[in-house]
């Protein structure tokens, strides 16, 4: 930070004197108090985008490129065509800064950002994911006092607004034990006509400004801008700029927002969240190409003698901005009445492009409505870490435990074991659409009542693979989490990220968000999915060690599945059927839960992503789909696949005999071979008769693909073939050690 | 003659469009949503009172809503014989309003819980239970924070034949592992001496279509067939 004179008053601003000089030329006068309060909460890193935005460009234009795109990138979601009159809105967030101070509130009122954003959006919510990442949790009372109250954040703010959280995904490492990550991502379902009646634009002039909702209170001021630093040790005195939840009144807000839309009477929405009033009003009124007159004195603050900067800047949660036809102000004022929901007109739009705030007589900002939402661009320089060439020339130690002992460890691995221990805590059946719960498949799988089409979601990321190498990592992310999709019988309709990372202005941790990006742009481009909306969180950088958190492109896809029988679950179901595995097993090790398990080491070579040997499986398997061939499916990911068969051997308790023979090719090691986690292969069950079939057609369209055994009804896992290395495991054993590791730390 | 139901929302309910889903669209019963202080028990012949968390749950777990015009709506028809379930934080809603028995404390191991259990049916003379087989053994979910029954009464309830529902394992007893939140006596759901008004924790409507349910089942609609049933057996 640093002071800024402005007229006689002096002023703490992360803005740079560049910018500042910037803003005075512009402006051709010093700004006023507020109006510089704004431009450093408007041009931080959180809402500018500043280092991000040029290689963000990298992406696609998914509006341009894809006809059932709604709404891409820039926008407060996502927006998609799902037919039949349908739409769907998703976004992904970051909670890291505030979460990593105070986990409760922090967890919490990121889950009620998420819901704004899609609220805005003019559809309802109906399902929340959330990515979590934290340091190891064994003997580690920090990162357990974290989890804790981050899943309990999650809990209490998801349950009480009636939003089910239907999946997401944890990863436990070292480098987040300073900076835990915190991501949000919800989904919406609506009528395509409800998300066109109320863009996120003030485009008529002449229209009323209402704020609804919270009052605005004296939190969260520069909780953007704390967003954009780096957490020291002086961070714990940010709590202030953490924002308190209320998921009560945010239930309310959700049902009164829907019901004033449903009036007809609402030209206009937008969520408050980072950046407060000053983000929403030059937002609806720059992006609507209009201007604003509001009155400061009407928003209702929660507390006497709130000054104009403190009114424009707060971070309050739980409040809309709507422009309203005047014609329907009273219509739309009595909906809010009804929910017993405060509310304000506080301005009305008109043409002047300008946006102009007043006290009493003073105006106490005068801004043309554009002017904040065009800071200027960061250059950030970028290099390859020095570290990596050792890390990546890491070779895999001689075993000296026995494979047996190896998958016992793996399976009760906080990064593989079952995270019962939080979904549990979270209401994902509320809304009586899950029909995949938690647990129970690789995607979450919702129905839409009244069609008979489904909506499969999922997230995740591998920050191992990512740490070794960003541009396959990120890559590798999309695989892992398109095969999730895919693995539920759906087809990947449309990505958003959300990309955390160190500090940009350190050219290794900006060089790994630029080689993440490229990844994720030359993948998606390849492989036709279209990237909808982002979110970027730098500074995830440890002040004390100067170490930056592992790179977290985190990945959320959502697909789509057309009737209920096309449905495919993950247990195995029936004795006697073959058990196939798709897709070539290499030796990639780097970045392997094997290595970090088993040697406590984080280097080796990662996994590569070749995309035309991806999109041969992906058609493969929807051509077995399409004849009705897959009785269950698996993608595999940390561990290897003979963890992902142990997950699907516990629902039913069966068992499996592996014959590994004549897939288990002796150039690479047995454990290179068992414990791979080369991307994009799953584990398939097929009946026997149709095997034949399966083969053939893969030979034809070239795709990797072995029979590895057959499923036993006796809880079994046999594995032969492996010369004199042969061994059987216990499922059940197996499956107490995956589902009692998390609960044997938390529940002490 | 056609039944007609309500469906008491007050603000912070969040099952009010599941539960009408199922009784208009599942079960084809007249089911309106009503606001709880627009609420009229005559327009009505029986009433739910939805899960969710009325006034945020702030102070205690339904305390709020007990207190509502809507609650003298539904003592009102309870002396008309007319049928009331309350359930999750309906439940809670109709303990505070000491239209039953209890109380609703934190669960024992102080976390949400949200999870398929089984229960077995202790009492099949009630207005919502009719239709069910005594000692029967039923599929049904449950998800809250606050849903370990207790009551300082436990003779008189069990005299009184008040329990409805126990929570109870696969095997239909009692085990060590059935109880997901340590209700006293493995108590999830009861009714007042009348068997009229009936409460639980679980929530029969998400256990009222086959493909919500892991075993496909739909125990969820015996509840409100057995209102259909005691409505037009009254009538």
């Amino acid at each position: 930070m640093r002071k800024v004179k402005v007229g006689n008053n002096e002023i703490d601003v992360d803005l740079t004197d560049k910018e500042v000089t910037y803003i005075k030329d512009t402006l051709e006068r010093d700004p006023t108090i507020t109006e510089i309060g704004m431009f450093d909460v408007m041009w931080s890193e959180h809402c500018s985008y500043k280092s991000s935005r040029p290689k963000l460009r990298l992406f696609e234009d998914a509006e341009k490129n894809y006809n059932y795109v709604l709404a891409g990138p820039g926008q407060d979601a996502g927006v998609i065509d799902i037919g039949d009159g349908y739409c769907l809105a998703f976004r992904i967030e970051s909670h890291n800064h505030p979460s990593a101070i105070e986990p409760y509130h922090g967890a919490a009122t990121g889950i009620g950002g998420i819901i704004r954003d899609i609220l805005c959006m003019g559809v309802r919510p109906i399902a929340l994911l959330d990515p979590l990442r934290f340091g190891s949790l064994k003997n580690n009372p920090h990162s357990q006092w974290l989890l804790k109250y981050v899943v309990k954040g999650i809990a209490d703010y998801g349950n009480c607004t009636g939003i089910p959280t239907i999946g997401g995904e944890v990863e436990f490492d070292k480098s987040f034990q300073n900076n835990c990550l915190v991501n949000v991502a919800c989904i919406g379902l609506g009528k395509i006509e409800d998300f066109k009646h109320a863009p996120s634009r003030a485009y008529n002039p002449g229209d009323y400004v209402i704020l609804m909702g919270g009052s605005t209170g004296k939190d969260g001021i520069h909780g953007v801008t704390f967003a954009s630093r780096t957490l020291t040790e002086e961070s714990e005195e940010d709590r202030p700029a953490v924002q308190i939840g209320d998921p009560f009144t945010k239930k309310l807000i959700i049902e009164a927002t829907l019901e004033a839309i449903k009036t007809g009477y609402v030209r206009g929405l937008k969520d408050l969240g980072g950046g407060g009033l000053s983000c929403a009003l030059s937002e609806l009124t720059g992006d609507g190409g209009t201007g604003a007159i509001i009155d400061i004195n009407k928003v209702f603050t929660r507390e006497p003698g709130m000054n104009s900067f403190e009114i424009m800047l707060s971070e309050s949660q739980e409040r809309m901005a709507f422009i309203v036809k005047p014609e329907g102000l009273e219509t739309v004022l009595n909906v809010f009445r009804k929910y017993e929901m405060a509310h304000a007109v506080i301005g009305r739009t008109d043409d002047s492009k300008v946006l102009k705030v007043y006290n009493e007589d003073d105006f106490v900002v005068k801004l043309p409505a554009k002017a904040l939402s065009e800071s200027p661009i960061a250059e950030r320089k970028e290099k390859q870490p020095k570290f990596l060439d050792t890390l990546l020339s890491q070779k895999t130690p001689n075993p000296t435990k026995s494979l047996k002992e190896i998958v016992y460890e793996l399976i009760a691995s906080e990064n593989i074991c079952s995270k019962e221990w939080i979904y549990r805590q979270y209401d994902h059946e509320v809304g009586i659409r899950s029909i995949i719960k938690c647990g129970d498949g690789d995607s979450g799988v919702l129905r839409i009542i009244g069609t008979d089409k489904f909506i499969s979601a999922s997230v995740g990321a591998n920050s191992k693979h990512c740490y070794l190498d960003p541009y396959n990592g990120a890559k590798g992310n999309l695989v892992e989490v398109c095969g999730n999709i895919l693995a539920s019988g759906a087809t990947p309709l449309a990505m958003v990220n959300c990309c955390n990372f160190g500090n940009p202005e350190i050219p290794e941790s900006y060089w790994y968000f630029s080689n993440a990006v490229k990844g994720m742009a030359d993948f998606c481009k390849k492989l036709r999915i279209p990237i909808v909306g982002g979110n970027v969180s730098f500074y995830n950088e440890d002040e004390v060690t100067k170490t930056a958190i592992k790179a977290t492109p985190i990945i959320m896809i959502v697909g789509l599945i057309e009737g209920e029988n096309n449905i495919i679950t993950l247990p195995f179901k029936q004795p006697g059927n073959d058990i196939l595995l798709v897709g070539e097993t290499l030796a990639e090790l780097g970045g392997s839960e094997y290595h970090s398990v088993i040697y406590n080491l984080e280097g080796g070579k990662p996994p590569r992503v070749d995309e035309d040997n991806i999109k041969s499986r992906w058609d493969f398997i929807q051509e077995l789909y399409k004849r009705n061939l897959i009785k269950a499916n698996h993608d595999i990911n940390k561990g290897g696949f003979l963890i992902s068969i142990a997950e699907m051997c516990f629902k039913n308790k069966l068992g499996a005999n592996l014959e590994l023979d004549n897939i288990y090719d002796k150039k690479v090691r047995i454990d290179e071979f068992l414990f791979s986690e080369s991307v994009g292969r799953f584990i398939i069950e097929v009946e026997s008769i149709t095997t034949k079939e399966i083969l053939d057609l893969a030979k034809k369209i070239k795709v990797d693909i072995y029979k590895i055994g057959s499923i036993i009804s006796d809880p079994k896992i046999n594995v032969s073939g492996l010369d004199d290395k042969n061994f059987s495991i216990d499922v059940f054993e197996l499956e107490k050690l995956y589902k009692n590791s998390i609960p044997n730390i938390m529940d002490i | 003659m056609s039944i007609k139901i309500a469906i008491i929302q007050f603000p912070g309910s969040n099952c009010d469009l599941d539960a009408l889903h199922v009784l208009n669209d599942v079960m084809t019963i007249e089911t309106t949503l009503v606001w709880h202080n627009e609420f009229k028990g005559s327009q009505f012949d029986g009433a739910i009172l939805p899960g969710g968390f009325s006034f945020g749950d702030y102070l205690r777990s339904g305390i709020i809503a007990a207190h509502s015009p809507a609650i003298d709506e539904a003592r009102q028809m309870l002396k008309d014989d007319k049928p009331i379930i309350g359930i999750c934080n309906g439940f809670q809603i109709l303990t505070e309003a000491q239209l039953l028995p209890g109380a609703l404390l934190q669960n024992e191991s102080l976390k949400f819980i949200c999870k398929w259990v089984k229960l077995r049916v202790e009492n099949n003379q009630t207005a919502f239970t009719n239709m069910m087989e005594l000692g029967s053994i039923l599929n049904i979910p449950i998800a809250h924070g606050e849903g370990r029954y207790f009551t300082d009464k436990l003779k008189e309830l069990q005299d009184n034949n008040q329990i409805v529902f126990k929570y109870v394992d696969n095997n239909g007893e009692m085990g060590e592992y059935s109880n997901p939140n340590g209700s006293l006596a493995n108590i999830a759901g009861v009714c007042d001496l009348e068997q009229k008004c009936v409460g639980l924790m679980p929530h029969p409507e998400r256990a009222s279509e086959s493909i919500l349910s892991p075993e496909k089942t739909i125990h969820g609609k015996l509840f409100f067939e057995s209102m259909k049933n005691f409505i037009e057996k009254r009538v």
